[in-house]
């Protein structure tokens, strides 16, 4: 079979100058993806005045489509009005296959839309957990259920994830890839010796917000103070629950040994976490976490609750679980600090190396791209007719969508025929650009 | 290419288990769409599923059909008062005996019967009766330019709007030192109801009348709730008989008043208190829930902003 090299386009609401889990994923699948000698492109919203085709390291080129964001970095949802800017990027970049990410991403969910219609095969990863209980989680798996009804092959983050999506938008779980996020453990090398001393330095990065489990730290945190008078925490991160861990600071005077760094930007991550020993993670909700990566790639220990895909992240002597309950978090805090004394970073970090590699992650996503491929094409009464299957309400709503998308699809076609849009010229970065340049790249585009 | 490399793999006797981990790259012997037996094990259904009982949801719904009885007696009140069968001073004499007997029951029902919290109350009642007295000319005029229709019309849609959002569960008013407050949507309903009374305060002939009717108004729809919860609270015995009572009557009085408007209102009863429940009994069998590890964890403390 001759090794076929594909023509990607990355779509998402969340990518640089953002910055978290999705951000980095699309950004090093991308990196290792042109490495393989895939052409990429991504596309995303302006994010301020970073507006129109930038490159970024290797030759990755970003559209940053002129669309406002106008909720969490989300654009607003119009459904048809970004119909001729991708219509015109996939012809230019002559793409022949379109991955979104992430389920809360509008963009995303209208690119491939769009895509589908115009016949392209799509691709979807999902980045998230959401319940089934309330109306926003409703909302989104009902757009959730439309987007995948269509796509040619889905992919989660882990398997908890997997099941997630499969449940919420009733996919066939064959179709569904489990390909994890990794880390480039280059980026996160634990220091060169280990902060000295009896002390234990308990080191949580993460946003102050309800669902990264703040309000366990206000409980958690005075309890292993007091029991443990030789630990101390550093505490990096901004949200509104800041306001509480202050307070409980100051109601149990713990200044001087619970330290609060504010918002790290994410090329002092590194720095931080090679001062503590213990990485704590108190998530209420993870689909994934890569925090918990970057700190094992450092050489910490880690103690996170067992919440979403927690469980399967690191393998059992890495990490220290627990039940969301303070309680129980202060037992396996306790349990780590016994642990400590046997963990090397060093060899922590090269069993990092072995267990998660972004290669490997493209490795994996280029079979998922040629099975997309080798899916049938399929009129469009074929796929409306997946739809109408989606629910009694649903379905008849997500067929009108898709007949008006053809329909505008056929009259973009008419007032801007494909021989006019002009084909961007071929042009290749050097494939052999060495590991060394590709990292110092990447370190200062994250510094930045 | 993957799918040989597979069958190889699974082919030969010594081949690992599936486990549901992420790391170490693709399982050997596994695609990456590998659906194990162990998919949505985790998986819970109707786990908080309350079983509930008929005759147990119908004594609920007897709050519900209470006060919407409370809500009648209102409007015949305001009917009456508008065709001048009952005048201002009998009007007075009913305000001030529905707030004697309000207090005499607070007093009963609450279990500490503090000199302290009764003064507080009646001071208030009277900064309020004062109030409402100094601006009952200003509701007698406020909105006189508008034609009758609109005042009937605008009123029922208010008090179908206050009855739609009312919190029949508790009171809108709550005892001082209650810990939560009221929810957006049973204040919007007490505002909906005491514009309605502003309304059709400005039909009526004086301003002695105006201030009569508007302390009604305001007494039932401010301190009815908070009376029936106090009752309630107290002994759901004399709820339900009080309740019942207060059906009767409202009934007979409409009755009086119009043939049509008692079927109506014994109708919504009915339907409110034997209807409803046996619905939502009915349509449990169609709860379909589901937890699993996916979901956000709830914490087991309560946060104290």
């Amino acid at each position: 079979m001759a090794y076929q090299k594909h023509r990607i386009l990355m779509v998402s609401d969340f990518f640089y100058p953002n910055f978290g889990g999705v951000e980095s994923h699309i950004y090093y699948l991308s990196q290792c993806l042109l490495k393989l000698g895939h052409k990429v492109v991504v596309m995303t919203h302006a994010y301020g005045n970073r507006s129109g085709v930038r490159y970024m390291t290797g030759g990755l080129k970003v559209y940053y489509v002129p669309w406002r964001p106008f909720l969490m970095q989300n654009t607003l949802p119009t459904f048809y009005g970004t119909l001729p800017i991708i219509r015109t990027i996939l012809i230019r970049e002559k793409i022949s296959l379109v991955h979104g990410h992430q389920a809360f991403s509008t963009l995303c969910h209208e690119a491939l839309m769009h895509a589908r219609t115009m016949g392209y095969k799509v691709v979807f990863t999902d980045h998230s957990l959401y319940g089934f209980a309330d109306v926003g989680s409703i909302h989104m798996n009902k757009v959730l259920q439309f987007t995948l009804a269509d796509v040619s092959q889905a992919i989660c983050v882990s398997h908890t994830s997997k099941e997630n999506t499969v449940l919420r938008s009733g996919v066939p779980p064959e179709k569904v890839f489990v390909i994890p996020n990794a880390v480039d453990t280059a980026m996160f090398k634990p220091g060169p010796e280990r902060p000295r001393g009896n002390e234990i330095v308990i080191v949580v990065i993460s946003r102050l917000v309800y669902r990264k489990g703040a309000d366990l730290l206000v409980e958690v945190i005075p309890e292993v103070c007091h029991l443990f008078p030789n630990v101390r925490f550093i505490v990096g991160g901004d949200g509104p629950k800041r306001v509480r861990l202050e307070e409980m600071r100051e109601k149990h005077s713990l200044q001087d040994r619970v330290e609060m760094l504010g918002a790290v930007p994410h090329a002092r991550v590194r720095s931080v976490l090679i001062s503590g020993h213990i990485f704590l993670n108190s998530s209420l909700t993870e689909a994934f976490c890569i925090a918990i990566l970057e700190a094992a790639s450092c050489g910490l220990l880690t103690v996170s609750t067992r919440v979403g895909g927690v469980p399967e992240v690191l393998p059992d002597d890495m990490i220290v679980l627990a039940e969301p309950d303070p309680g129980d978090m202060v037992q396996a805090i306790k349990k780590a600090i016994s642990l400590l004394p046997k963990i090397d970073p060093q060899i922590m970090h090269e069993r990092m190396k072995k267990l998660y590699n972004w290669h490997d992650v493209a490795k994996r996503t280029e079979i998922v791209y040629d099975r997309a491929l080798k899916c049938p094409n399929q009129n469009f009464l074929e796929r409306v007719s997946r739809y109408l299957s989606c629910g009694a309400w649903a379905g008849k709503l997500f067929c009108l969508v898709m007949i008006i998308d053809f329909l505008l699809w056929r009259l973009v076609q008419l007032l801007q025929p494909t021989e006019d849009i002009e084909e961007v010229p071929e042009f290749t970065v050097s494939n052999h650009q060495d590991r060394e340049m590709f990292l110092n790249s990447s370190e200062v585009q994250s510094s930045r | 290419m993957a799918t040989d490399f597979n069958n190889s793999e699974i082919s030969s006797p010594s081949h690992p288990r599936w486990r549901k981990v992420a790391y170490g790259g693709m399982q050997p012997g596994f695609d990456d769409n590998h659906t194990d037996d162990s998919f949505l094990e985790d998986l819970v259904m109707n786990a908080s599923v309350v079983k509930r009982d008929l005759l147990k949801v119908m004594q609920d719904s007897v709050s519900i059909s209470q006060y919407l009885c409370i809500v009648a007696l209102v409007g015949l009140v305001w009917t009456y008062t508008l065709q001048s069968i009952l005048s201002e001073n009998s009007l007075l004499l009913l305000d001030v005996s529905l707030l004697g007997s309000g207090f005499i029951v607070l007093l009963l029902t609450k279990e500490m019967l503090s000199l302290n919290l009764l003064f507080h109350y009646i001071l208030n009642v009277s900064f309020f009766t004062t109030g409402l007295y100094v601006l009952a000319p200003i509701y007698h005029t406020l909105t006189r330019s508008i034609s009758s229709d609109s005042i009937w019309a605008v009123t029922v849609s208010l008090i179908v709007l206050h009855l739609f959002l009312h919190d029949y569960s508790g009171s809108t008013i709550r005892a001082p030192g209650a810990l939560k407050s009221p929810n957006l949507t049973s204040c919007v309903s007490l505002n909906a109801s005491v514009v309605a009374s502003v309304f059709i305060a400005s039909r009526l002939p004086s301003r002695l009348h105006v201030f009569a009717i508007m302390l009604f108004s305001l007494q039932v729809f401010l301190f009815a709730p908070f009376v029936t919860y106090c009752i309630k609270k107290y002994s759901f015995h004399f709820h339900l008989v009080f309740s019942f009572g207060l059906m009767v009557v409202t009934l007979a009085f409409v009755y009086m008043l119009h043939e049509l408007l008692f079927v109506l209102l014994l109708a919504i009863i009915i339907f409110v208190s034997v209807v409803c429940p046996y619905w939502l009994i009915k349509i449990q069998e169609y709860k379909f829930e589901i937890n699993g590890p996916w979901d956000e964890a709830k914490l087991c403390f309560d946060i104290t902003d």
